[in-house]
């Protein structure tokens, strides 16, 4: 979109003396990688991530993989962006996202997009593994999104599904509805893969009707 | 108190009608200012003119594509109670893009001076330790050189740019200073300036708030009844009056004790800021006037002018050297980027005040740098000491 952005040369400019030494590397070598963050804080349970672009954070209910030895898997269930300066906030300047980067670009610098996810589980060898992983996300380590094939292999059976509902962080339901919009898209739409989850999804909630049939109405619509 | 109060806000308000006054009644006439000011010598310093006295001059259109280069410093001077002497200089650097959509430049970049023959340096004959007065000297050469070279690689990338420099671009403070010192500094500035007046890139000076009496003065100078001033000779004082008759002695009292003091004396205590804040309009500025600060002597072709700006929130003094003011395109181009940026920044100019914030170095950040060196010497099994009495002030007994 910018013109920084579309230059492909490889000799350093006269200005990269003066950039800050990330924004030099970003421009350089890791400008093929396709990371969409960078993990800034992890536990065991979840994790939260520097987008690499403003607003460029995954979508709520997104599956993600951090890169490890044995790649942690989790969902997306906060995005949020920020001021970096702590004693400064936004403020309304009263015109649109095109006019303030034409004439206040300097504000598109001083905020920060930042995620957070629910981790479901880990790849060994590959192979998913619905269970939390034995050791947490690094700390820096590259976020990426999950392809389709790995969301179908990742909910090739639904015990994650559970993990979501115990979480206590979220409006549960909600997430639960996002994430499976997503894998149902990663599915193809299949009629198999919706009886299989409308099956999962009674058993998990058919004590209370009313939830379950809200839950698959919006997931299926 | 209060009766008190009142009183000087009247007379401050009094004074003000006089010199509006006076500006008002030089205006058609400055030429005739112009030469007094020329022909006079007086102990404050007056306003070379250049193209009258007053009169607004209107804002012009920003250009749609422009870039505004700032920078600015700040420092951890050295402190002899600490571990080391060394001091550090952080330079924040912004290039903003407007119109393009580019993403801007702002960064920082701090530099530390620990060796022997960086924090001891010879001057005048005197070989000396590098004291907080040689640390704001050397941060300031260092904004406006970073300034000239960021703006000039910002050109060699292909963006039109207005370079923007924090304060005056006046070295007074070299004044006094060892002779080396002042030459080698200045030497510096003005290597720095030919470079952007080579590169046709204009640089400005941006004084927030300006405490100059350059206009006042010459306001002064034109209520002094003599046809060429001196103060040196004053007549009104009463060192100068030998020789006088006694009538005239007695009329110049007379003068005095009717509390009028010196001639020039009704305008004493108003700055410039405050008489051009009753004559601009916001987004208008003065004619150019020419600093004639005696540092300037020595600045060849790089003689500093000024005007005064309403940037609406304040007026604000802009300083440029003579090749900016005497060129329209560049001037026309300076008066408007400063507008603009004045009204980005709610008032002051953004690219400054984002220069600013990448520079600071705060009293935590020192406190972080030094306890950060303190425990890489002690790591390094480098044997560390600081003085008692930074000692005393972190562990009081009782």
């Amino acid at each position: 979109m910018t013109r920084v952005e579309n230059v492909k040369e490889r000799k350093p400019s006269p200005l990269s003396r003066f950039m800050p030494d990330e924004m030099a590397k970003r421009d350089g070598a890791g400008a093929e990688r396709t990371y969409v963050g960078e993990v800034v804080e992890s536990s065991t349970t979840e994790l939260i991530a520097e987008a690499r672009e403003l607003h460029g954070g995954p979508s709520f209910g997104e599956f993600i993989r951090i890169e490890a030895d044995l790649p942690v898997l989790g969902i997306i269930f906060n995005v949020f962006t920020h001021s970096i300066e702590p004693n400064r906030r936004p403020t309304a300047y009263g015109k649109t996202e095109e006019e303030l980067r034409l004439e206040q670009p300097q504000i598109f610098e001083l905020l920060r997009t930042e995620f957070q996810a629910l981790i479901i589980g880990y790849l060994d060898g590959g192979a998913p593994v619905q269970i939390l992983p034995p050791q947490p996300a690094r700390i820096h380590s590259f976020v990426h999104l999950c392809t389709d094939e790995e969301v179908r292999a990742f909910t090739g059976n639904d015990d994650y599904l559970r993990r979501i509902l115990n979480t206590s962080k979220v409006p549960t339901d909600e997430l639960l509805i996002a994430v499976l919009r997503h894998t149902l898209r990663a599915h193809k739409h299949s009629r198999d893969y919706l009886v299989r989850m409308g099956k999962e999804l009674s058993r998990l909630m058919g004590d209370d009707y009313d939830r379950l049939s809200s839950v698959i109405r919006r997931v299926a619509n | 108190m209060v009766v008190d109060e009142r009183r000087v806000q009247e007379d401050f308000r009094a004074k003000l009608e006089l010199a509006l006054a006076e500006y008002r009644r030089w205006e058609p006439e400055w030429q005739t200012l112009a030469t007094k000011i020329n022909k006079s010598r007086t102990s404050w310093l007056l306003p070379g003119m250049a193209d009258g006295l007053g009169g607004g001059v209107e804002r012009p259109e920003r250009p749609a594509e422009i870039s505004i280069a700032a920078t600015d410093g700040s420092q951890i001077f050295p402190d002899r109670h600490e571990v080391s002497s060394c001091f550090l200089i952080n330079i924040g650097y912004i290039l903003l893009h407007y119109g393009t959509g580019e993403k801007p430049l702002m960064s920082s970049k701090p530099t530390l001076y620990y060796r022997e023959e960086e924090i001891f340096e010879e001057w005048g004959g005197r070989r000396m330790f590098v004291n907080r007065d040689l640390v704001g000297f050397k941060r300031s050469l260092m904004e406006f050189t970073e300034l000239a070279d960021l703006a000039l690689a910002a050109k060699a990338e292909g963006h039109p740019v207005v370079a923007l420099s924090d304060g005056t671009l006046i070295l007074w403070n070299l004044e006094g200073k060892p002779q080396d010192f002042k030459e080698s500094y200045l030497q510096t500035t003005l290597e720095a300036m030919d470079s952007l007046r080579d590169a046709r890139i204009p640089v400005a000076g941006y004084i927030s708030q300006p405490g100059s009496q350059e206009l006042i003065n010459a306001l002064k100078l034109g209520l002094c009844p003599l046809e060429v001033a001196d103060c040196d000779r004053c007549p009104w004082q009463a060192e100068n009056q030998l020789g006088f008759n006694e009538d005239e002695i007695g009329a110049i009292q007379d003068d005095l004790w009717r509390g009028h003091g010196l001639p020039c004396s009704p305008l004493e205590g108003l700055n410039d800021a405050v008489l051009v804040s009753h004559v601009l309009s916001p987004g208008q500025r003065t004619p150019l006037y020419l600093s004639t600060s005696k540092i300037l002597n020595e600045y060849g072709s790089h003689r500093i002018y000024y005007f005064y700006l309403d940037v609406g929130a304040e007026i604000g003094r802009v300083e440029i050297p003579e090749w900016v003011a005497t060129d329209p395109e560049l001037l026309e181009l300076v008066h408007a980027c400063m507008c603009d940026q004045a009204d980005k920044g709610q008032g002051y100019p953004v690219a400054l005040a984002e220069a600013h914030e990448r520079a600071v170095v705060r009293g935590a950040d020192r406190d972080t740098f030094y306890r950060f060196l303190r425990d890489t010497f002690v790591k390094n099994n480098i044997q560390t000491s600081i003085s008692t009495k930074s000692f005393k002030k972190r562990y009081v007994g009782i």
